[in-house]
């Protein structure tokens, strides 16, 4: 197990466009399945607990981007299937372009400011 | 429109409840299964399996929790269960509840009640289109009488063409007219427009038409645009009403339409007529006298002009006037023209008063707050030990304060729903008090605005509340509850606080009873003073019989009316119990005739104004009867009246004031010296008159207003003034039935003693003390009960200590007297403070006293001494409960 003090949290704002490009990806999925992809993507270094995800999975369907379902899983458990809107693609599109811009600036930012000093 | 549909689905949310709530649990549960056997897989054993899949989860609950919140709307939920628990607290302390409540009604009410008032009658736009564009023009000279004297026609006639910054000039004056109605006659209040006076205004028709400029001319048929008030009150709101005929003074006039609802300006009227109503305005005199003034200006700027512009332009408009007709403007009377925001010239009289109240209401509302304030200090105290237990079991301060403030809000908003009516019980008194100062009064009511008022006020009033009361500090558990175990009277910063509070309302209520007892005693003054009449118990009678068109252009008409009154007065005369009857102008009224006037053989010094003078009738009977005391020369005698000239008087003689007489001929006796009085139609000076009689001045323009020159004709006209043996009341009836008999049309009016209508005068002003010392001893009442409250409350608190005291030998009197003297100290300090405080703020009172000074010592004694007597009393009981404290009891509970 990584020591405790690694873990990030998540960041505002950033968990709902992880949450988006998962579904993104893999298509219709149930909570555990989501937290499981965003943690392995970090590298483990993300931890996600239930009082994130789910505030959050219920905030992105409030808003139309996502789309719940109750299913089946392989091993027969009911669970609640998340899946993208046509709605959350575009806002998937839209929030990705921004995070680009929003990531540029914080590195022409915290880069070596060599000409301007 | 995402955050949009968010909101919305958090609104559903709010009562989506158990099913989304299972949904919820099974989806964690879910999860949590899945994490538990990829544990297994893992090599867990199930048991710590699941364990770890636990603490990784994060805490069910609290995720369950702040799904919940994400779901609904928190805030308004939490605020929901704040108010029940609130409810539930209150419910438990019924009396604190009443108290506060009841308390809090009484401030909130009586702000809620003046502020409509002052909203209604200052505050509101006009609802005339682009009220804020209207103007009134106001000609005013120096001297009594000269603040309003209006304009002439030709003087109108100069503004139309030289003012370019005024896109309208309409023309208005106070016209009473007489109407026809079946079982006689009724005076009404009417004004005769120009025909674009509704345009100029910017006043549309609820019914029918207005006037307009084709309506002017003495061609025009003669109509009547009725106000919505007269329509409503007079006509039962008949849509038929337009199109029908009154006979309006002996004429037939046409109602062509009801006005929209409107402040009634410059006068309350019943009905706006076209000029062609009244021959006089037809007529030479009025339509090419320059100094024939009795025409009201309103006016409506130009687009983009503003009001300096306007007086800019004024100014040089007028001066030209003056230098062109020298004659008509008397430089030594100093003639001039304000430009007054109609808004304002509709509020102006009314405003001091307003403030004032208004002022008085604030007072009363801080001092119930900081009453209640002092019941929830004590109440906090008193609870400390359950808030202790409530941080214990997890509420963090923000939930405390929460609570806090959800308790006083809830106090707060039931405080002003009973305000609310108290307000409403009030208004009727409060318009009707208005009405004599603000032709706005009928726009007063209780509207979104005012309610809004309210509702700010108790907010305001909560959040105070919530400030001042006590939460546990900041700190550690153990911290609160170690504070929460000690007494309440360790913790001085909150007794200061109360003790301060306590000052500031005896203060205060120092200030109201001020306030109210100097305008009791400008009351007492005014009714004292001395009307100049020998008796009030004399009854009067106005009894008008002719239009004013007929008094002026018909003798025939006019002569048979003097035999009439004359039959009147013989008759009445002869009825049992009646001593004299007179006839003549009323007592203590103005006839509102006023002319210019000169002293044979005296000019006028140099920058000195020219003498006015008011006019008057009275035939032989009218001194004796009426109780004018002669002071030299003669009165009438029937041979004055051998004589009727063209206008209708008697010969050319005159009984003069004292006023006239001082102002004529200061120094000399003025009995055998003659003077002529200005005709303003023929434009030159009368006849020349002796004055063969002085008698005393009467207070004709009030109480409070000092006498004016009058001159009193001989002429049996006016009306009736009747002496009695007995009460003059009691012949009212029988004497009007005689008028009614000889002149069954006759519009008869004022049938009262002096004595009432001095009173009725008086009124508004003893309305107005009422309502302040109303306010005044609401604010002592307050003010008592928070004193003894907050010494009961210190009583309480020293139980423990007052118990050793008494077991170490103190006796009973020694304990009263500690606890009268901690109620002195505050009752002394507040009383300083009050004085101090009055006598700044009478200053204020100035305009609305009569022969009281704003610090007038007699006033400001009595009011200290009632506040210290009524303040002891208030410390005597709870002194007397310390007092009658057992110490062995007290020693046993230690």
């Amino acid at each position: 197990m990584t020591p405790l003090t690694d873990k990030l949290d998540v960041q505002q704002g950033t968990l709902a466009l992880m949450i988006l490009r998962t579904l993104q990806v893999l298509g219709s999925l149930h909570g555990y399945g989501i937290a499981r992809r965003i943690e392995e993507t970090s590298g483990n270094r993300l931890k996600l607990n239930y009082g994130t995800l789910y505030p959050a999975l219920l905030k992105l369907e409030q808003e139309g981007s996502i789309a719940a379902e109750w299913g089946q899983t392989e091993n027969n458990r009911r669970a609640k299937y998340y899946a993208l809107t046509p709605a959350g693609r575009k806002e998937l599109v839209r929030e990705t372009k921004e995070w680009h811009q929003t990531a540029e600036l914080m590195a022409a930012f915290l880069g070596p400011w060599a000409e301007a000093s | 429109v995402r955050s949009l549909r968010a909101a919305l689905a958090r609104i559903a949310g709010l009562f989506s409840g158990r099913r989304a709530d299972d949904d919820l649990r099974a989806e964690l549960e879910t999860h949590l299964e899945m994490e538990t056997a990829e544990n297994i897989r893992r090599g867990m054993a199930p048991g710590e399996a699941r364990r770890q899949a636990l603490l990784a989860s994060g805490g069910m609950t609290q995720a369950a929790e702040s799904v919940r919140d994400q779901r609904g709307l928190p805030w308004l939920e939490h605020a929901a269960a704040d108010t029940r628990y609130a409810i539930r607290a209150l419910r438990r302390s019924p009396v604190f509840t009443a108290v506060v409540v009841i308390t809090l009604a009484l401030g909130i009410g009586a702000n809620t009640a003046i502020f409509s008032v002052v909203r209604g009658v200052l505050l509101k736009p006009l609802p005339h289109q682009d009220g804020d564009r209207l103007v009134y023009l106001r000609h005013s000279i120096e001297g009594v009488g000269g603040d309003d004297i209006t304009f002439s026609v030709p003087e109108v006639r100069d503004f139309r063409t030289g003012m370019s910054s005024l896109a309208g000039i309409a023309e208005y004056s106070t016209w009473d007219g007489i109407l026809r109605v079946d079982d006689g006659a009724v005076r009404i209040p009417t004004g005769l427009v120009t025909g674009n006076y509704f345009e100029v205004m910017g006043l549309a028709p609820v019914l029918g038409r207005v006037t307009r400029p084709s309506d002017d001319g003495p061609k025009a048929a003669p109509v009547a645009v009725l106000t919505h008030e007269c329509w409503t009150n007079r006509f039962g709101g008949d849509s038929g009403v337009v199109g029908k005929q009154v006979i309006l003074d002996g004429r037939s006039v046409t109602i062509i339409g009801v006005l929209q609802p409107a402040p009634f300006f410059p006068d309350r009227v019943d009905a706006l007529l076209n000029m062609v109503n009244s021959d006089h305005h037809m007529g030479a005199a009025m339509v090419e006298g320059r100094s024939h003034r009795m025409t009201q200006v309103v006016a409506r700027l130009a687009p983009g002009a503003t009001l300096p512009q306007v007086r800019a332009q004024l100014d040089v408009v007028y001066a030209r006037m003056r230098n062109q007709f020298k004659e008509a403007y008397d430089p030594a009377a100093q003639y001039r023209v304000a430009v007054i925001p109609l808004h304002e010239a509709l509020g102006e009289r009314a405003k001091l008063t307003l403030w004032l109240l208004m002022g008085a209401a604030a007072f009363v509302l801080v001092i119930s707050a900081a009453n209640v304030a002092n019941l929830t200090l004590m109440r906090g105290v008193r609870r400390e030990p359950e808030i202790v237990v409530r941080s214990a079991l997890g509420a963090g301060p923000g939930r405390l304060r929460r609570l806090v403030l959800a308790e006083n809000l809830v106090l707060a908003v039931s405080g002003a729903l009973l305000g609310i009516l108290v307000a409403i019980g009030g208004l009727g008194l409060l318009t009707s008090l208005v009405a004599r100062y603000s032709p706005r009064s009928n726009e007063i009511s209780l509207d979104g605005v005012v309610f809004g008022f309210t509702f700010a006020l108790s907010v305001a009033v909560a959040l105070l509340l919530s400030f001042l009361a006590s939460l546990p500090q900041e700190g550690g558990l153990a911290s609160r509850i170690l504070a929460g175990t000690q007494r309440a009277s360790r913790n001085l910063s909150k007794r200061r606080l109360q003790r301060a509070l306590v000052v500031v309302q005896v203060a205060v209520t120092v200030v109201l009873l001020a306030g109210a007892g100097l305008l009791t005693r400008t009351i007492v003054r005014l009714s004292a003073v001395d009307t100049g009449l020998r008796t009030e118990e004399v009854l009067t009678m106005q009894v008008t019989q002719l239009s004013r068109d007929e008094a002026r252009g018909n003798p025939a008409a006019r002569a048979a009316a003097v035999v009439r009154l004359q039959e009147m007065q013989r008759e009445i005369a002869g009825l049992p119990g009646v001593l004299g009857v007179g006839i003549g102008s009323l007592p203590l009224r103005r006839s509102g005739i006023v002319f210019d006037f000169r002293a044979e053989g005296r000019s006028l010094a140099p920058g000195e104004a020219t003498p006015r003078a008011e006019v008057r009738v009275a035939d032989p009977e009218y001194f004796r009867v009426a109780g004018i005391p002669l002071l030299a020369g003669r009165e009438f005698e029937a041979t004055d009246f051998t004589r009727a000239n063209e206008v209708g008087w008697g010969g050319a003689v005159a009984i003069v004031n004292q006023a006239f007489a001082d102002r004529a001929f200061p120094g000399q006796d003025p009995v055998g010296r003659r003077v002529a009085g200005f005709d303003v139609v023929k434009f030159e000076y009368g006849e020349w008159l002796t004055i063969v009689g002085v008698v005393r001045n009467t207070r004709d323009g009030g109480m409070d207003a000092e006498a004016e020159p009058v001159m009193f004709r001989p002429s049996a006209s006016g009306g009736l003034v009747i002496r009695t043996s007995g009460d003059p009341s009691s012949v009212a009836a029988a004497a009007t039935r005689i008028v009614r008999r000889i002149a069954p049309t006759a519009l008869i009016e004022h049938v009262m003693t002096v004595a009432q209508f001095k009173e009725r005068g008086l009124s508004p002003r003893r309305l107005n003390a009422v309502l302040i010392s109303a306010f005044g001893g609401l604010a002592l009442l307050i003010a008592a009960v928070g004193i003894a409250g907050v010494l009961a409350f210190s009583v309480g608190a020293r139980t423990t200590e007052i118990g050793i005291r008494m077991s170490l030998g103190a006796d009973r009197g020694r304990v009263l007297r500690m606890i009268l003297s901690e109620g002195g100290v505050l009752l002394a300090a507040g009383l300083v403070a009050g004085v101090v405080g009055a006598f700044f703020a009478t200053r204020l009172l100035q305009g609305l006293l009569f022969d009281v000074l704003p610090h007038d010592p007699a006033t400001l004694i009595s009011v200290v001494v009632t506040m210290a007597v009524i303040g002891m009393v208030a410390c005597w009981i709870p002194a007397l409960r310390a007092a009658r404290i057992d110490p062995a009891i007290t020693m046993r509970s230690l």
